[in-house]
């Protein structure tokens, strides 16, 4: 199972793998919507922890492309924003995402939205020669 | 006292402040009577801007470079103490004030000043913001871990 995190902050990708480390989950990687845009058609991810505010290309576009491309237009996304008024959760709420996240958040809060979208298998424990 | 009441009265600045340092750091922030910080020479600043139809602004974080080094290593899960480089201080120092400056932003907008928040941007060292006659400046000063840091929040009405 793949998560793709896209953010401009290494910090949040840190703490999106960090929050997936005890799962059976790759989490893959890109620092700008452009960049998101070609890992999850090279990765096909099961679920995109997408951000809005970045450089190059926001959350916002990017999440249109997903949503143009026949390929990728149904593969779950999390929003994640720093702005949690009421304009800008109406705001999200219509772009077609499954989920959003307001920042800050703890690990268990993001698990906990991803658990609605997939099911998470703990990571399975190396056997011992 | 850590209130934009001129504003927003649902503004506190202490509430968004203090959210930010214990859900992403387990960190303890408490407000301090308003007042000025002396800039310290090892200074780290995140700044966020504002732009909307009836407002305008920037909001500052400063943090004495000791304090800003022990929130990356919180912010990371490490050792308080543990070394770190200038990329990941700027990184987080980054994300932290694009979190405050989400706070502030999205209390304006829940108050009627709808209004849009920049990527953040990182100054280090002694520096002077100049202040235009028409923007008001507000002060909070915060303690953690028995350092003080300010958060200036800059706003001017349209």
């Amino acid at each position: 199972m793949k998560i793709l995190s896209v953010d401009d902050s290494r910090t949040i990708r840190m703490i999106v793998k960090r929050a997936f480390a005890p799962f059976d989950v790759k989490v893959i990687e890109a620092g700008n919507g452009e960049e998101g845009l070609a890992v999850a058609a090279a990765e096909k991810p099961n679920l995109i922890v997408l951000d809005i505010t970045m450089p190059v290309m926001d959350g916002v576009t990017m999440l249109g492309k997903l949503k143009e491309n026949p390929e990728l237009k149904d593969i779950p996304v999390i929003m994640l924003t720093a702005e949690s008024g009421r304009e800008n959760v109406a705001f999200i709420a219509k772009l077609g995402v499954r989920d959003y996240l307001a920042k800050p958040f703890q690990d268990t809060q993001l698990v906990e939205k991803a658990q609605r979208v997939l099911t998470l298998q703990p990571k399975p424990v190396p056997a011992t020669p | 006292m850590n209130t934009l009441v001129e504003l927003e009265p649902a503004i506190s600045a202490a509430e968004i402040v203090q959210n930010v340092f214990s859900t992403m750091l387990g960190f303890t922030v408490a407000a301090r009577a308003p007042g000025h910080l002396n800039p310290a020479d090892d200074r780290v600043s995140g700044t966020v801007g504002l732009a909307g139809e009836s407002i305008t602004g920037a909001i500052y974080v400063h943090l004495p470079e000791a304090l800003a080094r022990s929130i990356v290593n919180g912010m990371l899960g490490s050792p308080l103490d543990q070394d770190v480089g200038d990329d990941e201080l700027h990184d987080v120092v980054g994300e932290l004030t694009n979190m405050i400056g989400g706070g502030f932003k999205s209390a304006l907008c829940d108050g009627g000043r709808s209004c849009a928040m920049s990527t953040p941007a990182i100054i280090r060292g002694v520096f002077a913001i100049e202040v235009p006659q028409d923007l008001r400046v507000h002060n909070f000063l915060f303690d953690c871990q028995g350092t003080p840091f300010s958060v200036e929040v800059h706003l001017k009405s349209i």
